[in-house]
């Protein structure tokens, strides 16, 4: 089971593993793309990372700004498809 | 308005329109004589032609500059090339009268695994994909470009009823498809250079400004030349060129298409997401500091969505600056 908290900080480790920034420099309210922290193959990276981590499927119409702009908005976007995909599967 | 060269030309839609286009012709294949000859040392001009636009302008440009007994044509088609391609590359070298050689790279293509690589990566993504039965394509979502956030790639395939299915790319199947396509534009570099040096000729590159500057080549493929006579060229200007070289009207009337995968693919679904005179004018704007205000105004747009563009822009820029560096020595 994955709390908002846990999420934040896998996304966060994943974040800091493949973009070689150190830690210090990206906090969870970090604009990971208008900084240029991650770029479009980081970006794609990250849709693989939550579907092989969290089985989470990202559609076209999710891709925005607000899901994944950053590490906060990363991990409440995956906490509210599993909190989603919980209560259809109950 | 103060433009960032320093001239005071207020921006308007007809910003890029040359005030002579005899001019700029003169002066390009000028240059392209004297670098050729003098510059390079070399006899003549080899240029790979797709009955493009941006190919046949080159090979234009070069008959201009050298005479058409100078100039050799080379056709690269593969399996996956569309006809039309071969028959417009053909009608553009009668027009200008130079000497053609077809060259099929399918068998290189076959030899390098190209499409069976390609098509074991779309097979990881759709697993009922065969390349028998259905057609391919990647692109850009659409929805990226008025955002922030970079662009993603999708694969769509389409059956032999034609119904389309289409899936955000993950990494791997992505790098393995563009990988394996990129064997074609290598081949084709090497082809053309076979022949160039065959004869003592330079092989002439045919990308424009925008391919150029927001990466839309191959590194060693098709960016790969000894001359890029157009590659300062906006593609509204390429066509003022076109216009004035009389270049046969089908080619002039086709969409630039990608010609890469088997499915039909006009290059702004590809890679471009915007129509080429509407780039045009935002890359002008972007390349000389004029405000999002006033392109808006011209284009008739937010200022809102012209600042994304702007960022969407510079952000291509930054993250295909890879494929325009020279090997890094020490």
């Amino acid at each position: 089971m994955n709390n908002l908290h846990q999420v934040q900080e896998k996304v966060r480790q994943f974040i800091i593993n493949t973009s070689y920034i150190p830690a210090e420099q990206v906090q969870n309210d970090t604009l990971i793309f208008a900084q240029g922290i991650m770029d479009s193959m980081g970006f794609i990276s990250i849709i693989d990372f939550i579907e092989d981590s969290f089985s989470i499927s990202a559609t076209d119409n999710e891709l925005i700004e607000a899901n994944f702009e950053s590490i906060d908005a990363i991990a409440q976007f995956v906490s509210r498809k599993i909190q989603l995909a919980n209560c259809l599967s109950t | 308005m103060v433009l960032k060269n320093n001239t005071l030309k207020p921006f308007s839609e007809n910003i890029l329109n040359f005030e002579s286009v005899e001019k700029e012709v003169t002066r390009i294949s000028g240059k392209l004589k004297d670098d050729i000859l003098r510059v390079l040392k070399r006899k003549g001009a080899v240029i790979g032609i797709s009955g493009g636009i941006d190919s046949s302008v080159t090979l234009a440009l070069a008959v201009n500059a050298l005479g058409a007994d100078k100039v050799t044509g080379i056709m690269l088609p593969e399996r996956d090339s569309s006809p039309e391609s071969k028959e417009l590359a053909l009608k553009l070298a009668n027009k200008f009268g130079v000497q053609t050689i077809e060259e099929n790279i399918t068998g290189a293509l076959d030899g390098f695994g190209c499409y069976e690589r390609r098509d074991a990566a779309v097979a990881n993504v759709f697993p009922e994909y065969n390349p028998k039965d259905y057609k391919m394509k990647i692109g850009i979502n659409h929805s990226g470009l008025s955002q922030f956030l970079p662009p993603v790639f999708s694969i769509t395939i389409i059956n032999w009823e034609g119904i389309e299915k289409r899936k955000i790319l993950p990494v791997k199947e992505y790098l393995q498809i563009v990988a394996a396509s990129n064997f074609k534009q290598r081949s084709r570099m090497s082809m053309l250079y076979y022949h160039a040096e065959r004869m003592h000729y330079a092989m002439i590159g045919t990308p424009n400004k925008h391919e150029v500057e927001q990466g839309f080549f191959v590194k060693n493929g098709d960016g790969g030349a000894d001359i890029m006579p157009i590659a300062h060229l906006y593609k509204s200007q390429v066509y003022q060129l076109a216009e004035y070289l009389e270049i046969p009207r089908e080619i002039i009337n086709r969409t630039p298409t990608s010609d890469t995968y088997t499915a039909e693919q006009t290059q702004e679904e590809f890679f471009f997401q915007m129509p080429y005179q509407e780039m045009d004018l935002i890359w002008y704007g972007l390349e000389n500091e004029i405000s999002a205000d006033e392109v808006g105004r011209v284009l008739n747009k937010k200022a809102e969505e012209i600042v994304l563009i702007y960022n969407n822009l510079r952000r291509k820029q930054k993250t295909t600056e890879y494929l325009r560096m020279a090997a890094i020595t020490y």
